[in-house]
């Protein structure tokens, strides 16, 4: 839920509710005002009527009044209770109103009435239901003021934040743009643009001595790479060696090769996040790839592997070196999960290159197949060559998708 | 042939110096800058091994020296930089070729022997050796005149094997010159065998002497003077 949405519904129903609350208040004040102001002038009638038998002694003449009426009825000595009451007041003969009225009763030269003094409340409701309406009114009128101010105010009052969260959104570590400082007056925002903005900067200058860093790590440890390689060569020309002499150095070509592959994977990782290589050129994808297959053609056939490739004429426009590097890394991988025996199926259209291997029964894990040094327990590659590929598909603007549908595991890469 | 090796680290230079010495060839070595500046001032070298980040000086700028002077010197970088604008630069500044380290020196071998191929038989392809000739230009194998069908990785796997003749070159070596290294099935080189028996068996099938044998279980090496 947005924050200006739930604002607006608990400024409104807070607003609303006491509103309710003072209204219901309001009317009950005033019209207990307004009763007693009748109550009291009803017995002013009553006190005059008192005072006319006193001096009289005899029940005044009733006459009809525009608002008031008094009836004397006898009764039974003592059986009326003094009361006020809320009743009818008959205007006309068909015409009735609210009326306030009192019940009193006289002893006249030893009769016993009942004085009842009624008095229309017309007027007094009139003016209960004005002022009703224009609290109402008013409330209506604040609600509508409060949302519209909401509306505008706080949208504009928010738009810092907005510009700044976009900022954030877009931020990007590897890119070289700061993000731009957002105009504000409100000192909240200010700050969090100034945390925001702090927080890149750091965050960039330490992904900066991290890859400066790698790179010169990288570079230091190629030296001794070669030296170890070299060393290798060297020996191996000196004298005849055992079985067991052998495959030890062959295990130490190995994990020279290994270690001078990772180190050059770690290296070009770096240098793609980083686009370094920018290098433009249009590539035919469909010859690139048929060349590829020719030169891997003693792989597959090592493995007995059969290559179906279905390639239309597609060219794209990108660094050379990359777009090898990543058909190498999609094929290898292709063949390295491969069983003896198996299959892999290539399509390349305008649209879209599918690369399809046949390989384990269960599909890969979607969430970590692209992420570094990510491997199943009996590859024996560098868990880079996916991490590679997929970031060379986004410096591309491609996108590459992974889905198992039995038996093949594909790669999708779309242009 | 005259090479100068200028590499700064000791080891690998060492390396290089003894695996062409051994193959006949004449090594001089620079370890810095200055030391390699004033050898390419006094003589001239069929090929130049160069490194880039020498102490006291950047190696390109021995490049632009030398073609500044005209020297014809052949000149192959090495470099651990193996970034595409370190390649071009050094191409485009006359480099003949840019070889990334780590690299075994059997491809080392092979650089240096087509660039010197290249500078010294001029115009010439021909390369020949003993009863084998090849067309280096038509991509032909002949042995007596015979004139054999090679694959394209056979016939790159034997002008390899020819450069480091009397060399053990490792199976390492030759997946890498073979199928780039990009390429790391390290756990199985059966198919360099299957190449291998094919080269061998065309090449005695012509009347050539077997030349290629196995070498420890661990390379193989192309004997013969």
């Amino acid at each position: 839920m947005k924050l200006i949405t739930l604002y607006n519904r608990v400024n409104i129903v807070t607003t609303i509710a006491v509103m309710l609350i003072t209204g219901i208040i309001y009317y009950q004040a005033i019209s207990w005002i307004l009763i007693d102001q009748a109550d009291k002038s009803l017995k002013v009638e009553e006190d005059e009527v008192f005072d006319y038998v006193k001096l009289n002694k005899q029940l005044p003449q009733v006459f009809e009044s525009k608002d008031q009426q008094i009836s004397f009825t006898s009764a039974a000595p003592n059986s009326v209770t003094r009361e006020f009451i809320d009743t009818l007041y008959k205007k006309d003969k068909d015409e009735v109103e609210s009326g306030r009225g009192l019940i009193s009763s006289i002893t006249v030269n030893g009769k016993y009435y009942k004085i009842l003094i009624v008095e229309s409340k017309v007027e007094t409701e009139d003016l209960i239901q004005i002022i009703f309406t224009i609290t109402f009114g008013l409330i209506l009128f604040l609600l509508l003021v409060l949302l519209v101010a909401n509306r505008l105010i706080l949208n504009r009052l928010w738009q810092p934040f907005h510009a700044i969260l976009k900022e954030m959104k877009l931020f990007n570590i590897t890119d070289n743009k700061e993000i731009t400082q957002t105009e504000t007056r409100i000192d909240e925002f200010a700050d969090l643009n100034q945390a925001a903005t702090a927080m890149t900067i750091r965050a960039k200058h330490d992904y900066k001595e991290l890859k400066t860093f790698t790179e010169n790590a990288s570079h230091e440890l190629l030296t001794p790479i070669a030296v170890i390689n070299s060393k290798l060569d060297t020996l191996i020309q000196s004298e005849n060696f055992n079985d067991r002499q052998s495959k030890l150095l062959n295990d130490l070509y190995s994990a020279v090769a290994r270690l001078s592959r990772l180190n050059q994977s770690l290296l070009l990782l770096v240098k793609i996040e980083n686009r370094l290589l920018t290098d433009q050129q249009t590539i035919n994808l469909k010859q690139l790839i048929d060349e590829m297959l020719l030169q891997m053609e003693d792989i597959f056939a090592d493995k007995q592997i059969t290559v179906t490739a279905r390639l239309e004429d597609k060219e794209i426009s990108g660094s050379r070196y990359l777009i090898e590097i990543l058909l190498n890394n999609l094929i290898i991988n292709a063949v390295r999960h491969n069983h003896a025996g198996g299959e892999i199926v290539i399509d390349l259209t305008t649209a879209a290159l599918t690369i399809k291997n046949t390989g384990a029964d269960e599909p890969l894990d979607v969430d970590k197949i692209f992420t570094r040094f990510h491997k199943s327990a009996q590859s024996d590659g560098s868990g880079l060559g996916l991490t590679i590929s997929k970031q060379i598909c986004q410096s591309l603007n491609f996108s590459l998708t992974y889905r198992y549908s039995k038996p093949y595991h594909t790669f999708c890469m779309f242009f | 042939m005259k090479l100068l090796i200028i590499e700064d680290e000791e080891g690998l230079r060492e390396s290089i110096e003894e695996y062409f010495t051994e193959a006949g060839n004449i090594c001089e070595t620079a370890a810095t800058y200055s030391a390699a500046i004033s050898k390419i001032e006094m003589y001239s070298y069929d090929c130049i091994l160069l490194d880039i980040t020498l102490p006291g000086g950047n190696g390109i700028n021995i490049l632009k020296r030398l073609k500044d002077n005209n020297h014809q010197d052949g000149v192959l970088i090495i470099s651990a930089k193996n970034s595409l604008d370190d390649r071009l630069q050094g191409l485009d500044l006359g480099a003949d070729d840019y070889l990334v380290k780590p690299f075994h020196l059997s491809e080392l071998k092979a650089r240096v022997s087509a660039i010197i191929r290249r500078k010294m038989y001029n115009g010439s392809n021909l390369l020949t050796f003993n009863e084998i000739s090849i067309d280096l230009q038509a991509k032909t194998v002949s042995v007596h005149d015979k004139s054999l069908k090679f694959t394209r990785k056979e016939f790159a796997l034997l002008i390899y094997f020819i450069a480091n003749k009397g060399k053990v070159v490792s199976k390492n070596a030759i997946a890498e010159h073979l199928w780039g290294d990009g390429i790391d099935l390290a756990d199985n080189f059966d198919f360099i065998y299957s190449h291998i028996k094919n080269i061998r068996k065309k090449l005695v099938e012509a009347g050539a002497n077997d030349y290629i044998q196995a070498a420890y279980g661990m390379g193989y090496k192309f004997a013969g003077q």
